[in-house]
């Protein structure tokens, strides 16, 4: 027993605090207007008897071991710092690789690719629904040969690379490319260091769009990415539970964590049932969170998430590795909060909510331009992005000592009534049978849309404040920055794509395309075959077409 | 006072798939007694030919990849095309400030930004502002 304070303690304390209770807060009126962003009343002072059941060895532990709750590793920052990851991508793969190599220039010390929209969604730049969006939002790969220049001259056996895939249907034809690129380069798979997103929830409730792959299809191939790394790309992280873009779709931070977990169950129940052992791919599940605007209740999510993870693990899944128990994340400054007035004052905005991350122990941060409201981030911008991250590295010191929060009687409380909130929601999804189906009942989309109104209500209502838009505007305001326009894509893609079709062995791409569809149809695992048949020079739209010919498509229910 | 029966159909432009904007602004305009038709992302082509089956007084488009310059335009002169000429194009996302006066000039209502309040466009929906 390593209880935090004494019983007698607490008594002697509750005595005091109701005196002082009494003599400045007379009355409770005011309690409704303090609360978290996802609704956790919020008193105005707290002290031990707040967290008077915690016991420290139980809940909090030390870095590095159990709970995890203070830290994944013991030294943390004073140890390593976290990954300066900003996100890059626009326009073709020629283009995208002179951003990378700029950051990288300045400092950056991993990259995070970002793919255009088709790409995203399994199209071909020339297919006829893509040719407005071709090299929009992020970087356009069709084929191997574009992997190949976006990478051409990058380290990619010393560098860890981010590939945000995030819809499964991407990934499996991205990340493959990515590791058919990696051994033609002659990088051997087992150095070959990264993550990919592989969501199969962005494909089937975070962006959806008409006639995506069904939730089973999309979740099995995500499993595959993951089985497949534990078996051949140990150092990968074959999946990010991408929590970040479910706040950006509308999420409270409990349903961010809790909708992760539930996903991360999915993963593990489904993966244990291929007859994996839980210790050879829970290591390399990764998680992507959001950094909100509500300062404490970021931190307070991190660390609970990081309880909770940990719980599962030992308790659900009977995981032994350190590692399988240990939730590592990367960090997002949220989007959603970014104003497209008065843009600037997004760096400030940005720089909070990075250093939430930090104090809530991120393993990787991406910090937001401030433009991003507005358009894709200039060089200018996404310099002063990375800037705010080396500003909160270099000279903020906050990384002095792990967790400089643990043990604050606020935090702590919070900690605690967040993960209480996030667990009764898992066993909720649980009683439901679990993510898939209450993504197939179109459960997660309408607690999702119900949020994201919510939201809105209040800004509008006055109730939550966003300078500049709310309050402190500024009428028919000049916009103080210039704005980026993206490169020429659609013809060099198709210049690229005809060349390809035309020079590549037609036999060889056709068995390739058919061994995908024979795969599917006897539910083999889909990543092992794909990595060879993109050799084959097929691009991501047609390895597309033939998994929505075997699986068929969904349009999920949103509205 | 918000006219009754105003059919009003949502789409998202082109291929990028986040929601969150068109599905916050549809229920606005249901909950103000409107009739609103979400269709998820399409190409122009589609949204018009939505248009005409739905009947609709508007179309509400959105979009935040920046393909707005090709594609709201587009929805606009097909709309035309089918002599649509009493059905209003408004558009919503992240748009440039300087390619609000282009649009406009293609045809597109209006332009409602990132920030615009609801209410904004429920007003200019229905008709009273």
């Amino acid at each position: 027993m390593s209880k935090l304070f004494k019983n007698d303690t607490i008594e002697e304390l509750r005595e005091k605090e109701d005196q002082w209770q009494k003599e400045f807060y007379p009355t409770e009126k005011d309690q409704q207007f303090f609360k978290t962003l996802s609704g956790i009343p919020i008193e105005p002072l707290y002290t031990p008897k707040d967290i008077a059941d915690m016991d420290y060895l139980r809940d909090l532990g030390f870095p590095g071991d159990e709970p995890f709750i203070r830290g994944v590793y013991p030294s943390m920052y004073r140890g390593q710092s976290w990954t300066l990851r900003q996100l890059a991508g626009f326009g073709p793969p020629e283009e995208t690789n002179k951003r990378y190599k700029f950051l990288l220039e300045q400092g950056a010390t991993g990259i995070n690719g970002v793919f255009d929209y088709p790409t995203l969604r399994g199209y071909d730049s020339t297919d006829p629904h893509a040719y407005a969006d071709a090299g929009r939002g992020g970087v356009a790969i069709d084929t191997l040969e574009d992997m190949r220049i976006l990478f051409h001259g990058i380290p990619i056996e010393k560098i860890s690379t981010s590939l945000v895939t995030c819809q499964p249907i991407c990934n499996i034809s991205i990340q493959s490319m990515y590791i058919a690129n990696a051994q033609n380069r002659g990088v051997p798979l087992n150095e070959l260091t990264g993550t990919s997103q592989n969501d199969f929830l962005m494909e089937t409730a975070i962006t959806i769009a008409p006639e995506v792959l069904p939730p089973k299809a999309s979740f099995k191939l995500s499993c595959d990415a993951i089985e497949y790394c534990a078996k051949h790309v140990p150092r990968w992280n074959p999946i990010s539970f991408a929590g970040y873009n479910y706040r950006e779709a509308g999420c409270s931070a409990t349903q961010e964590v809790a909708f992760v977990l539930a996903n991360a169950i999915a993963c593990t129940e489904e993966l244990i049932k291929r007859g994996l052992d839980v210790d050879s791919f829970a290591p390399r599940l990764s998680f992507f969170f959001s950094a909100h605007s509500d300062f404490f209740e970021e931190i307070a999510k991190y660390r609970a998430a990081r309880r909770i993870w940990y719980r599962i693990m030992k308790e659900r899944f009977k995981a032994k590795d350190t590692r399988s128990l240990a939730l590592r994340f990367h960090v997002q400054t949220a989007g959603v909060s970014l104003t497209a007035q008065q843009p600037l004052n997004n760096t400030a905005r940005a720089a909070y909510q990075a250093l939430s991350a930090v104090l809530g122990g991120a393993q990787s941060i991406h910090v937001d331009a401030y433009d991003e409201a507005l358009c894709t981030p200039t060089e200018l911008s996404s310099l002063t992005a990375l800037r705010t991250q080396q500003i909160l590295q270099q000279e903020t010191r906050v990384t002095n000592t792990v967790d400089p929060l643990g043990g604050s009687y606020f935090v702590e409380s919070l900690t605690n009534q967040l993960g209480d909130r996030i667990v009764a929601l898992l066993e909720e999804i649980d009683e439901m049978g679990g993510i898939v189906k209450a993504v197939e009942k179109g459960w997660i989309h309408k607690e999702i849309s119900n949020e994201a109104y919510a939201y809105q209500r209040a800004i509008e209502s006055g109730e939550m404040s966003i300078v500049g838009v709310n309050c402190y505007k500024i009428e028919n305001e000049k916009l103080p920055v210039e704005l980026f326009d993206v490169p020429e894509t659609l013809q060099i893609q198709e210049k690229k794509i005809k060349k390809i079709k035309k020079e590549r062995n037609s036999l060889q791409a056709q068995r390739a395309l058919d061994d995908i569809a024979r795969c599917c149809d006897e539910d083999k695992n889909l990543m092992e075959v794909i990595v060879d048949s993109v050799k084959a020079y097929i691009t991501e739209g047609e390895i597309s077409k033939t998994l929505k010919m075997s699986y068929g498509t969904w349009n999920p229910p949103v509205f | 006072m918000i006219k009754n029966g105003i059919r009003v159909v949502i789409a998202r432009l082109g291929m990028d798939a986040h929601w969150r904007g068109s599905i916050v602004v549809a229920r606005a305009l249901r909950d103000a007694g409107m009739e609103v038709i979400y269709l998820g992302n399409q190409m122009p082509e589609n949204i018009v030919e939505a248009a005409i089956q739905e009947d609709a007084d508007i179309i509400g488009l959105s979009t935040l990849s920046g393909n707005h310059m090709i594609l709201a335009p587009e929805v606009v002169r097909i709309l035309r095309e089918k002599n649509m000429n009493n059905t209003m194009v408004i558009l919503g996302g992240t748009i440039p400030p300087d390619d609000i006066p282009k649009l406009k000039q293609a045809g597109i209502a209006e332009v409602f930004g990132p920030g615009t309040s609801l209410k904004k466009i429920v007003d200019f929906v229905s008709g009273s502002n």
